[in-house]
């Protein structure tokens, strides 16, 4: 199995994970062919440990919270409930202590020093980059290029590989259910190539229509981008499926995992993607680090994306040669200390083990939901746990605005959740809606925090409704 | 033009706006409009004055909830906003929710706002702000920051990006500078005209 940490040590103690070594973080990985809907595993100690309990003290969430200081303070005279996770997620002490270290100890730039703290600044970068490929399962570790964020990842793959690949007439297919950084790269570089954009709507269970998605796909299809799971419906698409469908036409396949990553086990061998993207900041790790995913011999075809230093091997007045991936695509001074921190980050979510994670959040997007129905006059969009859930649920309230509820659940209870778009407007649209509020879980939220939430939301709903 | 060097234009039929028609003064001719604005000058309170009045009166709020209370009561006596003004250019982007501004100046050149909301207590913040600077001068409203508004304190921090203070009070100054810049070269054109 994925985790192999001693469940015992789990249940007596607060992780307070320090930076472990690649070693550590290799051999406490499943073998990359578990499914992420399997069984957790045979250890009863861990199952008990990920099974959560609105007055266990056993649940994940109840275990982890000590590492995360953050958790531990008042916001407006009431205890914080920090519901916004699909926004960004908080930061164990390990992370922390990470980039502390990296500034305190060997803070310097990577790859071209000679001195004794660039050595240790690269050693411990490429680390990072190490850490990652383990993560998700790569080939090599080269298929691991950092980017500013997921974001950036998508604009490296349209302006390298979209603008050099895509002709007029081709097509790229996407879901209504994107986020805008999923969806407008791809209307650029459409606009640049001539390309056409192919949109995939959702079905009577208010899941990205897969169906719909495999009729579209014909030999003009040359990529299609999709959400791995999705940040506001909650749902998840068959990647392995949609791969397969791809492939067959020669086409290829950009996933946008941020919401699946750092919540479960991600293999991209399994998946069988062409490129992936997530962020460093939703799995624990500091802002401003992401990375792209690409098979090696795509990327090895790619020209760069940015100009600039690190990413050249020769230069020349009128000309440059450019450096192998993933260097090729890392102009600039990269965010050494914050990859050092999503590498810290790594080892703290593979200390816990992500099936474990997905295990306990499975049943908590389940307690989430439940409760979040049985309040009168909540619409939950996406579909039914039955089908699937991510823990998360976007929702309206009749007659009471979005942004209004998230204000008074945060002035009133110290409950933090979101309003908004949450940078998925052809999806509101599709929904018919402008905006919704979003509660969203990670695996050091509990039930009470759930229960928190609807006993807050219960208020707010009462006090708007005593204005009319 | 540079808003500390604004000085009032002309007020002539072609700078003032019908909006909204009904707080529209008669015209008296620009002079007379300029002594009823040097009285009214020295009346009515500044949105300055009104700015500390606001902060003050919430400032004094001890709770959160109180605090969006008197948001929602603001909300509640927003002066009505025109269907017809609910249209797309008068959106104001940026906020979390959908807000409408709707901007004139009137005979004597000053500035008029209406706003709305579908959230209410975003219909509070324009509300306030509506309370400050409606029939305010144009400089006045250029004077305004945002930061002068944290005091206010009812969630979003002032430079977030869905934050309306923020958003509403950037739309209310730029419309603000287009209006005296058409109302400048109007008169401009009507100076040159009579010559």
């Amino acid at each position: 199995m994925r985790s192999t940490m001693d469940a015992s040590k789990l249940l007596l103690a607060p992780l307070n994970l320090s930076p472990a070594p690649l070693a550590l973080a290799a051999t406490t990985r499943k073998p990359h062919s578990l499914r992420v809907h399997s069984t957790s595993s045979s250890s009863a100690a861990v199952s008990e440990a990920a099974t959560p309990s609105s007055s266990g003290p056993l649940s994940l969430g109840r275990l982890t919270r000590p590492d995360f200081p953050i958790l531990h303070q008042e916001v407006n005279g009431s205890k914080l409930v920090y519901l916004d996770n699909a926004a960004t997620s908080q930061k164990p002490n390990s992370v922390v202590n990470a980039l502390r270290d990296y500034y305190e100890g060997y803070n310097s730039n990577v790859h071209r020093g000679i001195h004794y703290l660039s050595a240790r600044a690269t050693d411990e970068y490429e680390l990072a980059r190490k850490k990652v490929a383990t993560f998700i399962n790569a080939e090599e570790f080269k298929e691991i290029v950092f980017t500013r964020n997921a974001t950036e990842a998508i604009n490296l793959v349209a302006y390298s590989w979209g603008l050099s690949n895509l002709k007029p007439q081709d097509e790229i297919i996407l879901t209504v259910a994107e986020h805008h950084s999923a969806i407008v790269p791809w209307q650029i570089v459409a606009k640049k190539t001539g390309a056409n954009l192919k949109f995939v709507t959702l079905g009577s269970d208010e899941v990205p229509d897969v169906g719909m998605l495999k009729e579209k796909i014909s030999p003009r299809t040359k990529l299609i981008v999709v959400h791995h799971v999705s940040n506001v419906l909650a749902s998840m698409l068959p990647i392995e499926e949609i791969a397969h469908w791809a492939h067959k036409v020669g086409a290829k396949l950009l996933v946008d995992a941020c919401q699946s990553v750092p919540h479960m086990v991600v293999d991209v061998k399994d998946l069988n993607v062409d490129f992936l993207v997530a962020s460093s900041h939703k799995m624990c790790g500091p802002t401003g680090i992401g990375f792209l995913y690409g098979k090696g011999e795509l990327l090895a075809t790619m020209p760069p994306f940015l100009g600039g230093g690190e990413m050249i091997a020769d230069v020349f007045l009128d000309y440059s040669t450019y450096a192998e991936p993933p260097s090729r695509f890392e102009a600039g001074t990269p965010a050494i200390g914050e990859a050092i921190g999503l590498g810290a980050a790594i080892d703290y979510l593979s200390k816990i083990g992500m099936e474990k994670i997905h295990e306990y959040e499975t049943e908590l997007a389940s307690y989430l939901y439940e409760s979040l129905q049985s309040v009168p006059a909540v619409r939950i969009y996406g579909p039914k746990p039955s089908r699937g859930r991510a823990a998360l649920c976007s929702f309206n309230v009749e007659d009471i605005h979005p942004t209004d509820i998230a204000t008074f659940l945060d002035q009133q209870h110290g409950v933090a959740i979101r309003s908004g778009h949450h940078c998925a407007q052809p999806l509101h649209r599709h929904l018919g809606v402008n905006a919704s509020a979003r509660a969203s879980l990670y695996f050091y939220n509990t039930k009470e925090d759930v229960d928190d939430f609807i006993s807050a939301l219960k208020d707010t709903i009462g006090f708007f409704n005593s204005f009319k | 033009m540079m808003w500390k060097h604004f000085q009032l234009p002309t007020i002539t039929e072609a700078s003032s706006s019908s909006f909204p028609p009904s707080l529209s003064s008669p015209s008296h001719g620009p002079g007379v409009a300029r002594s009823q604005l040097a009285r009214a000058k020295c009346l009515r309170p500044t949105a300055s004055d009104k700015l500390l009045s606001l902060v003050s009166e919430f400032r004094s709020l001890q709770e959160p909830v109180q605090r969006v209370k008197r948001l929602l009561d603001y909300a509640a006596s927003i002066p009505p906003f025109e269907e017809g003004a609910r249209r797309d250019s008068n959106r104001v982007r940026g906020c979390a929710s959908q807000v409408w501004l709707d901007v004139g100046m009137d005979r004597q050149g000053r500035m008029r706002f209406r706003a709305d909301s579908d959230s209410e207590i975003t219909k509070g913040f324009c509300s306030c702000l509506i309370h400050m600077l409606d029939e305010a001068e144009p400089d006045e409203v250029m004077g305004v920051r945002a930061e002068d508004l944290r005091d206010v304190n009812v969630g979003i921090v002032v430079h977030s990006r869905v934050n309306t203070w923020q958003n509403v009070l950037v739309s209310m100054q730029s419309r603000t500078q287009e209006l005296v810049t058409v109302a400048a070269t109007a008169d401009a054109i009507l100076e040159e005209s009579s010559c």
